[in-house]
């Protein structure tokens, strides 16, 4: 098998034209094109499927084709006996597991999983798989596989009758004041409800995995946004150590929240793999990435806004629902963005969560603020209208100096300047006030905005660092890149603290054997990974002016230097004194082959079950208002839509959005992730739904021609402008959060422009044609 | 039937012999029995064109292709496009200057979308390049980047 | 999908007779073939490769119309600079439909054999219901999620949505479809659903479309099709209109007008009513979208498709002014 490498090249790295100064572009901060870029625009980067195994069987999955009820019988003779075929798995062969630990670290009853299932909650649910010799053969089979069913009436959605209100979440609940006391008192009371539908993640690279047991030693291939919780995962299902299972994924053909679990069909392929004895493939079919893991729930929420006659709220009554299944939890955080974004001397927010036969949810992109703020951001909006104010204006004049549910200060807050640096180069002032005041020919034109946030989330990570005698450098770490740039702004971290060019470092990532890191998901990699990497550099060049000073055989010896300087990986004295060596020199002179440094953002003192518990649950990450302050990424989006006055059709045709991340590790690379969210958020507002067919309780439109995404022909122009500062609260270099905080806000943002556009109010998403003709 | 039969395939200037069912299509023929993995599977039924490879010059979907169709036809992959001595196609070293990708699985065949777009002359304006690379999906949302990319490509190829 | 021999035909004759053969399909470019099958839906027990055959693939254009061989690639004749010119109907229906990829793989011929996109229809492992795949096994539609389906030309067995765009401009310039040497009208060509939605077209087992006849006119030198839907592109219309005029010597006067629907109906839909009322009319907006409401008589919508009976009306009242508009 082939470690996967990497070695930084010259592209445009010498533009150093980043963000905070005239930075470099291979220094931190400044603008170095992708390192992993060669291997994506030739075709050599192989993702998790693709490894060319000897031996390799394919799996195919087989799902069950209603919502509710039990299986009765599965009929595989016609399968068993297609040409070709292996293995056919059922309820009643599979192996039985362990029930794994969950995310947040819960230990787990001590119950089988049986990844096929026999008691039957969601249409889409896999009963059976077929394993052959050939993927056609596969598919082939997997067809003749017939399964009856005693069907029993499903919940299929919120607004089913049976669903009922659900379950309260105590811990979601937030409340200060007299809220409900003060809205009934307030001179200005709106209040709507506010709906988006189920959404999907679907990355272009669909889930899949191989599997492959030596002995009692497992090697799983498989795209990830969490090496060692999946790794884990496959561990206690198997019932063997967490050292005998080794996850590979040193490319991912995109997550956005879905790809840092091991899912049931993992297990059928790794069960697959030890009955038969070989490597077994099996990739998920695009219409199985809809029911085989969980996308965005479907959420309701109601905001209550009072305020007085100048726009000034008093209080705001948040509720919210959204669906999970019958037998998994998942709540999506509907008033995270409510509670944070406008300082109100009242406030309440409660959620319930309702029960219904789908797939458990799960996270896309800013699970949780990305529904609040399409609530909360389009209710200002509302109020704005209500009390005739510029929807800008009124957000300044409820701006929330400090974080008004935990009243401490923020780390950073840059919003005032995100309003001022969108507004100017979008040109909000010449918004004419009045919904339907802007058109050109049949077009009306909306002017809209709306706020975002994110959370900074806090965790751990470690880096080796290695200094070779070849003068180049190595970073090894188990955190991952699935297009945000990880391998980049690592090598990029390394050379500038070794003193080397990044075209000398060499980022490993991707391989649950290299030093330990947590999840990447809610946009903490880049913060949790700098810090790392930055520590374990530190400490390699540290024993690297070390050996020079103090070694006998060095050529600094002589010397007696308190410290020495690397630059461009040549190794002098800063007075400029004595020889100039470079590090293949030195080491040379001093009989070392290399240089290692392990670094980790962990506490001191932590334990071996510390770390283990760190690695491979969230249960030890911080609070973002962990301390002293409150910390958050912000944003504002000023959007222009032109809506077709015949046919309802909303077309964007101008973004400008301001976002405060802190510090940027490299600006090119996050500027891409922003527009990226952003473009994310316009296809959520205009285009995404998963329809369910009720009389089934099934996604009908579950592939890529009827689940909707935006195509390059819906996206204009996006400028994205910088307004962060380095904060030093939020991570040891200064950033907060990227990846998520872009989607944050846009959709809203968008209903705002065609409420301007049309004096249609839309509060379900996404605003298809027929809400507005 | 159900029979493998022997079919030479032409790709990226090299004949290669192979024994498929007749069943197989072109992107399985690429990626299983070839190893060119470069060729991407993103719905395996024609609705995002990560599959985009050149057939006698045309751009298609290697999905919805039979491998024995593309017998006695030029094919060309993502692994086909720079030059043997390793430089990159203009397309190619424009998607990297213009961070024209993230996860980079649709880029291969954004790329094969790409230089097709330029070679049909439906790169002449940016809406025009935002159309006719519509049929290339991209989660990771590098549309405003392809585009700048592509519009960069076309010029360096007209020059 | 189940495996099936694969055959390449050197000449039509033998291309018509392989197809005669019990379970055997012509396989053209393989965009809607290909899906289906993998999808469960159709299973040929041989497919028939026409695509290499030779001379089915020209496009002449003269003064009496055009000629379209059937292998003709719906890219080349989306960028021929006749058929621009003189059918820019024709043009624009065919670089608006699927993708550039798409387009160059999918055939003239084979374009007019796409099947509907009902999501029914398409997932046989969970809808066995369908009218279309099965005759008799009913339909899984009526009563499920309609968005997308017909509102014009529906029946009690059957509401899938035709979903092409060319064929709408093809039936409004009467254009005829050649079976070699027998012809038949495009609009005769599609069939209603009726009581056996399983019979699409009228072509017979060993028929083979060779080329597609368009008549020239006045009217198809000034036309446009206009496609509306959710996303910019890369998507079927929810509803669309093929729209040709010719004024009288006055400029103003209408003397022809040709107007057909797609997105809407169970196959091209030809709106003769809208044309009857504006011959002779002065192209005028009111007049127009007073007129255009015609398109749409005798329309039944299935809930979630209702938008389509407010839509396609003014989809053909846009369109037909703006093909007034462009003198």
């Amino acid at each position: 098998m082939t470690v996967h490498e990497i070695r930084t090249r010259h592209c445009d790295s010498k533009r150093g034209d980043a963000s905070d100064g005239a930075v470099l572009a291979e220094a931190v901060g400044g603008r170095l094109s992708r390192v992993d870029g060669p291997a994506k625009i030739t075709g050599a980067a192989k993702y998790a499927v693709e490894q060319q195994l000897d031996g390799l069987s394919h799996a195919v999955l087989v799902e069950s084709t209603i919502a509710a009820g039990r299986v009765r019988s599965i009929d595989t003779a016609a399968a068993e006996s297609a040409p070709g075929v292996l293995l056919v798995l059922t309820p009643d062969n599979v192996l039985r597991l362990n029930t794994a630990t969950d995310w947040l670290g819960t230990p787990p009853p001590d119950a089988p999983y049986y990844p096929l299932a026999r008691d039957i909650t969601f249409s889409g649910q896999h009963v059976a798989a077929v394993v052959a010799e050939s993927f056609e053969q596969a598919v082939a089979a997997a067809a003749l596989v017939k399964v009856s069913y005693d069907e029993m009436a499903a919940i299929v959605d919120l607004s089913d009758p049976k669903a009922g209100d659900g379950i309260p979440i105590d811990a979601m609940t937030k409340e200060w004041g007299d809220a409900q006391a003060a809205f009934a008192s307030a001179p200005v009371r709106i209040c709507a409800a506010y709906n988006t539908p189920r959404e999907y993640q679907t990355p272009l690279e669909p889930h899949g995995l191989i599997a492959h047991w030596e002995g009692d030693q497992l090697t799983v291939w498989e795209p990830s946004q969490w090496l060692d919780g999946m790794a884990r995962t496959y561990a206690e299902w198997f019932g063997v150590p967490f050292e005998n299972v080794r996850l590979i994924s040193p490319y991912i053909g995109g997550g956005f929240g879905s790809k840092a679990f091991a899912y049931g069909y993992s297990a059928v392929a790794a069960i697959a793999a030890k009955m038969l004895g070989r490597p077994v493939k099996l990739a998920v079919t695009r219409p199985q990435t809809f029911t085989a893991y969980g996308g965005r729930a479907a959420t309701r929420q109601t905001v209550a806004l009072g305020a007085d006659a100048e726009g000034r709220i008093q209080s705001i009554v948040h509720r919210g629902v959204n669906e999970t299944s019958v037998d998994g939890m998942w709540v999506e955080p509907l008033g995270s963005v409510t509670s944070i974004m406008y300082a109100t001397p009242n406030f309440s927010s409660r959620q319930n969560v309702v029960r219904v036969n789908t797939v458990v949810p799960g996270a896309l992109r800013a699970p949780g603020e990305n529904p609040s703020a399409f609530g909360i951001e389009s209710a200002i909006d509302e109020l704005a209208d209500e009390v005739g104010i510029d929807p800008l204006e009124i957000r300044l004049r409820n701006y929330a100096e400090q974080d008004p549910e935990v009243k401490k200060p923020w780390s950073t807050r840059q919003l005032r300047e995100a309003y001022a640096a969108g507004a100017e180069a979008f040109g909000w002032s010449k918004r004419t006030p009045e919904p339907r005041s802007m058109r050109d020919g049949n077009q009306l034109i909306g002017w809209g905005v709306a706020a975002g946030t994110y959370p900074v989330r806090r965790a751990y990570g470690e880096a080796v660092v290695r200094i070779l005698a070849d003068g180049s450098v190595e970073v090894e770490s188990s955190s991952i890149d699935m297009g945000q740039g990880t391998y980049t702004i690592l090598a990029q971290t390394a050379a500038e603290v070794v003193g080397v060019p990044a075209e000398n470092v060499v980022v490993k990532l991707g391989d649950s054997r290299y030093p330990r890191a947590g999840v990447t998901g809610g946009s903490r990699l880049a913060g949790v990974m700098t810090g790392a990497v930055y520590k374990a550099a530190t400490a390699a060049l540290d024993q690297l002016v070390g050996l020079a000073i103090s070694d006998p055989n060095s050529p600094f010896h002589a010397l007696q230097a308190n410290t020495l300087v690397v630059t461009k990986g040549r190794i002098a004295s800063p007075r400029g004194d004595g020889p100039e060596v470079s590090i293949t020199e030195l080491l040379g002179s001093v009989g070392r082959d290399h240089i290692e440094a392990m670094g980790d953002t962990m506490p001191a003192n932590s334990t071996v079950e510390d770390r283990y518990k760190n690695y491979t649950t969230i249960a030890t990450a911080l609070s973002h208002t962990e301390g002293d302050y409150s910390r958050h990424s912000w944003c504002a989006h000023f959007i222009e839509v032109r809506v077709d006055e015949d046919f309802g059709t909303v077309r964007v045709s101008r973004v400008v959005s301001a976002l405060d991340s802190g510090r940027l590790y490299n600006p090119k690379l996050a500027e891409s992730q922003w527009r990226g969210g952003i473009i994310m958020g316009i296809g959520q507002a205009l285009l995404e739904e998963g329809i369910v067919d009720r009389r089934h309780g099934r996604i009908v439109n579950n592939n890529l021609a009827d689940y909707l995404i935006a195509t390059n022909a819906d996206i204009p122009d996006i400028e994205v402008i910088s307004v962060g500062i380095p904060d030093p609260h939020s991570s040891v270099l200064g950033g907060k959060g990227v990846g998520e905080l872009g989607i944050v806000g846009v959709a809203p943002a968008i209903a705002n422009a065609v409420f301007h556009a049309t004096g249609k109010r839309v509060r379900d998403l996404p605003i298809t044609l027929e809400k507005l003709i | 039937m159900t029979s493998k039969t022997p079919i030479h395939l032409d790709i990226n200037g090299h004949r290669h012999e192979l024994e498929v069912e007749p069943r197989v299509t072109l992107l399985d023929a690429l990626r299983d029995h070839l190893g060119l993995t470069g060729t991407k599977k993103g719905c395996d039924h024609g609705q995002c064109g990560a599959c985009t490879v050149h057939v006698d010059g045309q751009r298609v979907l290697a999905c919805l292709t039979l491998a024995a169709q593309a017998e006695g036809r030029a094919v060309t992959t993502i692994e086909g496009l720079a030059e043997g001595d390793g430089t990159l196609h203009a397309v190619q070293a424009a998607f990297l200057e213009q961070d024209a990708f993230q996860c980079g699985y649709c880029t291969p065949g954004q790329i094969m979308s790409a230089v097709a777009c330029i070679r049909e002359g439906h790169a002449g304006s940016d809406d025009e390049i935002r159309e006719y690379m519509a049929g290339n999906l991209c989660r990771c949302g590098a549309y405003p980047h392809i585009v700048a990319a592509v519009r960069q490509a076309a010029l360096e190829v007209a020059s | 999908m189940r495996d099936f021999s694969y055959l390449r035909a050197n000449s039509i004759d033998a291309a018509r007779q392989a197809a005669a053969l019990p379970g055997a399909m012509l396989l053209a470019g393989g965009t809607t073939l290909i899906d289906l099958a993998k999808c469960g839906v159709t299973e040929p027990d041989t497919v028939v490769d026409i695509t290499h055959l030779k001379g089915l693939d020209t496009v002449t254009v003269d003064d009496q119309g055009a000629m379209i061989g059937a292998l003709a690639r719906m890219s080349s004749v989306a960028d021929d600079a006749d058929i621009k010119s003189r059918f820019p109907a024709v043009s624009e229906a065919l670089w608006q439909a699927a993708s550039a990829q798409l387009r160059n793989m999918a055939t003239i011929g084979g374009n007019l054999m796409q099947r509907t996109r009902c999501p029914y229809f398409r997932d046989p492992a969970n809808f066995p219901a369908c009218n279309k795949r099965s005759p008799g096994s009913g339909c899984s539609a009526i009563g499920g999620v309609t968005r997308g389906h017909a509102v014009l030309g529906t029946s009690e067995a059957c509401i899938a949505t035709y979903p092409g765009d060319l064929a709408t401009a093809l039936v409004a310039f009467d254009a005829i479809v050649h079976l070699g040497d027998r012809q038949i009208a495009t609009d005769d060509f599609f069939l209603l659903p009726d009581a056996t939605p399983d019979r699409e077209h009228a072509i017979a087992p060993g028929e083979m479309i060779t080329a597609i006849g368009i008549p020239a006119s006045a009217a198809a030198r000034r036309s446009t099709y206009l496609k509306v839907r959710d996303r910019q592109s890369y998507e079927f219309a929810a509803a669309g209109a093929a729209v040709g005029v010719e004024f009288e010597a006055d400029g103003r006067t209408i003397k022809d007008l040709r107007v057909a629907l797609g997105g809407v109906a169970t196959k091209p839909w030809r709106a003769r009513a809208v044309e009857e009322a504006l011959k002779g009319k002065l192209l005028e907006p009111d007049t127009v979208r007073r007129a255009s409401l015609l398109a749409i008589e005798g329309a039944v919508d299935h809930g979630a498709n209702q938008y389509k009976i407010e839509l396609a009306p003014r989809v053909v009242a846009r369109a037909i002014l703006k093909v007034g508009e462009t003198a």
